[in-house]
């Protein structure tokens, strides 16, 4: 069954993004990320425009992310004021990451950046998750318990101005470094069709030493807010959120979810790093093989922005 | 014979179903009247040819006994709606000549058919990638003022054998002869030789995406040398917009005649309202995605927690 796609201008066939949402959703469900940074390079294999995954599935992260917040709240799991601090740094770098699309389109360097940013972060992630769940696979084998999270140091992050009482998280620290984590999630949830997860969760446990107990939540509270901006701004700006497209993956995804996290559940913590890892590391090759590969077509052909439509 | 033909003619919608009857009217008023009938210009031809079969009653003008031959023509389908379900259509094109002297199907004097339809002329931007340390950018672009957005040549014969390239050109007559200026001119330092590439770039690629398509034998007489027929395929991918359609009558690399019409292409239902709704409205839009996915994300939490409760 074909849906002609109102801004993509295509028509798809719709059980093909049902089930792609329900894929990533499974993945997602299965792991506990996100599944922004597996759709978005997933709708570009597709066939859809860079642009309109990117602004569509901001719109679906907002979907996922409100049932994820909500499941997380009612667990008294969110540190409030930690959120509003990370979400007003997320708020300025999403309208800074619209703007910097509207710019790199206008350009012809869109298509470029995203897959670049790709190739980067998943290339950073992927090695990072495949040598650590190596590492603890092999501890694990050999018999050693796993080491927890290391001592909390005192880092030059402590030396900052702006000092700041967040008291769910038990933490007196400078507001500076969660509003620029915030404000570079925002950039990357604009330009890569994101949540941020993969990079806040890490830099609350490592750089802030937020609780583990709360930082999915209160990355959650943080993500909601700044892809529904991201959502609104893409739709304003650049036409590029397709609300068909959003709503068949939505469908697929929530359902998907739910199988994922019953088949979480029966695999180790290793074991499910290391697939996640070696999926992240795929996906990094197929998009590095496109810009480093010798194209069979140097040239492409696009309608030009700032024409009437 | 006429005015009843012309009753049923006008009454009838333009349905593939009643293309057969009028293909048949068509061919025996051209028959039964020809002789009686005088020439007709272009332009003429062009402006009553809108109430579809009718159009071949024309007042009687005193001519000599050599009379030109006239190409009368309609197409299956006036209107193309792009609704959800839109997979792309066929447009049938059909006509008759008129005054056609059997003596000349013969040898090498036979008439040539070629059908032109092209879609809205559209600004494009054309890029080339080059490597640039190691990764394929784009570094080179050319805008054109406005290239048809889709072109379907269907003729008799290859068009070479037709007519000579200055004639093709002089009736925009295949895709290498369409009018592309680049934006700017030639003041932005643009040289002939990479004119000429980006040209073929943009004609290879609009060909490999079925937007330029070329069927050398694709018009057929049928029942003699009078009628004639061919079927266009108009894809899913054309950009939503009005075609001119041309028919043109040849004859010893000359052309004789040409009949002008016109295929409106728009969007209906849903399709066109949320369209409409995305490009009209933004804002309001951007918001309404946001909102969707806000319902869609707090929908799938409540369900899934009262089924796990």
């Amino acid at each position: 069954m074909h849906f002609y796609l109102p801004i993509a201008e295509m028509s798809a066939n719709i059980f093909i993004f049902l089930g792609m949402g329900g894929a990533v959703g499974f993945l997602s469900g299965m792991f506990g990320v996100g599944g922004g940074f597996l759709m978005t390079p997933l709708l570009i294999f597709s066939g859809i425009p860079p642009a309109v995954a990117v602004g569509t599935e901001a719109a679906q992260i907002v979907a996922s992310s409100v049932s994820g917040a909500i499941a997380q709240w009612r667990r008294n799991n969110v540190d409030f004021k930690m959120g509003t601090v990370l979400l007003a740094g997320g708020l300025v770098g999403s309208v800074f990451g619209v703007q910097l699309v509207v710019l790199l389109r206008a350009a012809g360097q869109f298509d470029m950046v995203v897959a670049l940013s790709y190739v980067t972060f998943l290339g950073i992630i992927g090695s990072l998750m495949m040598i650590e769940s190596i590492n603890s696979i092999r501890k694990s084998r050999s018999g050693k318990s796993t080491s927890g999270r290391r001592p909390g140091q005192h880092s030059w992050i402590h030396g900052l101005p702006l000092k700041m009482r967040f008291h769910r998280s038990k933490l007196y620290i400078s507001a500076i470094p969660p509003l620029i984590i915030g404000g570079l999630v925002g950039v990357l949830a604009a330009i890569m069709g994101v949540g941020g997860g993969f990079i806040m969760v890490p830099a609350m446990i490592y750089l802030l030493r937020v609780p583990t107990n709360v930082v999915v939540g209160t990355s959650l509270f943080q993500i909601m807010f700044v892809t529904a901006a991201t959502t609104i701004l893409h739709a304003y700006q650049n036409h590029t959120v397709d609300i068909v497209l959003a709503l068949l993956l939505m469908i697929g995804g929530v359902i998907g979810a739910q199988f994922g996290a019953v088949a979480g559940e029966k695999l180790k913590g290793e074991q499910l790093r290391f697939l996640l890892a070696g999926l992240v590391i795929a996906v990094c090759i197929k998009m590095a093989w496109g810009l480093i590969g010798t194209p069979d077509e140097f040239y492409s052909i696009g309608r030009a922005i700032g024409g009437g439509h | 014979m006429a005015l009843l033909l012309r009753a049923t003619g006008t009454r009838m919608k333009p349905t593939v179903l009643t293309m057969a009857a009028r293909l048949l009217m068509i061919g025996s008023v051209a028959a039964g009247l020809g002789i009686a009938q005088g020439a007709v210009t272009d332009t003429a031809m062009a402006q009553s040819s809108v109430s579809g079969g009718a159009n071949v009653v024309q007042p009687p003008a005193a001519t000599p006994k050599r009379l030109r031959e006239i190409v009368h023509a309609d197409i299956s389908t006036r209107s193309v709606q792009v609704t959800s379900s839109f997979t792309g259509t066929e447009i049938i094109v059909f006509g008759s000549i008129e005054h056609g002297r059997p003596e000349h199907a013969a040898s090498e004097d036979l008439y040539d058919v070629v059908v032109v339809l092209e879609g809205t002329p559209e600004k494009l931007v054309a890029r080339r990638k080059s490597n640039v340390v190691g990764l394929w950018i784009n570094t080179q672009s050319m805008t054109f003022e406005s290239v048809p957005s889709y072109y379907a040549i269907s003729s008799t014969r290859p068009l070479d054998e037709i007519a000579s390239p200055l004639v093709l050109r002089n009736h925009d007559i295949g895709f290498d002869k369409v009018r592309m200026l680049p934006v700017g001119g030639w003041e932005s330092g643009i040289t002939t030789a990479d004119l000429r590439k980006f040209k073929e770039a943009v004609i290879r690629l609009k060909n490999s995406s079925g937007l330029y398509v070329q069927s050398d034998y694709g018009v057929v007489f049928v029942g003699g040398a009078s009628l004639f027929r061919t079927t266009i395929d108009l894809p899913a991918n054309v950009p939503v917009g009005n075609l001119n359609a041309r028919v043109m009558l040849f004859r010893k690399g000359q052309m004789l005649s040409q009949f002008k019409s016109q295929v409106r292409m728009q969007r209906q239902g849903i399709e066109r309202y949320l369209h409409d709704f995305a490009f009209g409205y933004p804002l309001l839009y951007g918001i309404t995605a946001v909102i969707v996915a806000a319902g869609a994300g707090l929908a799938a939490s409540s369900y899934f927690n009262r089924r796990r409760a």
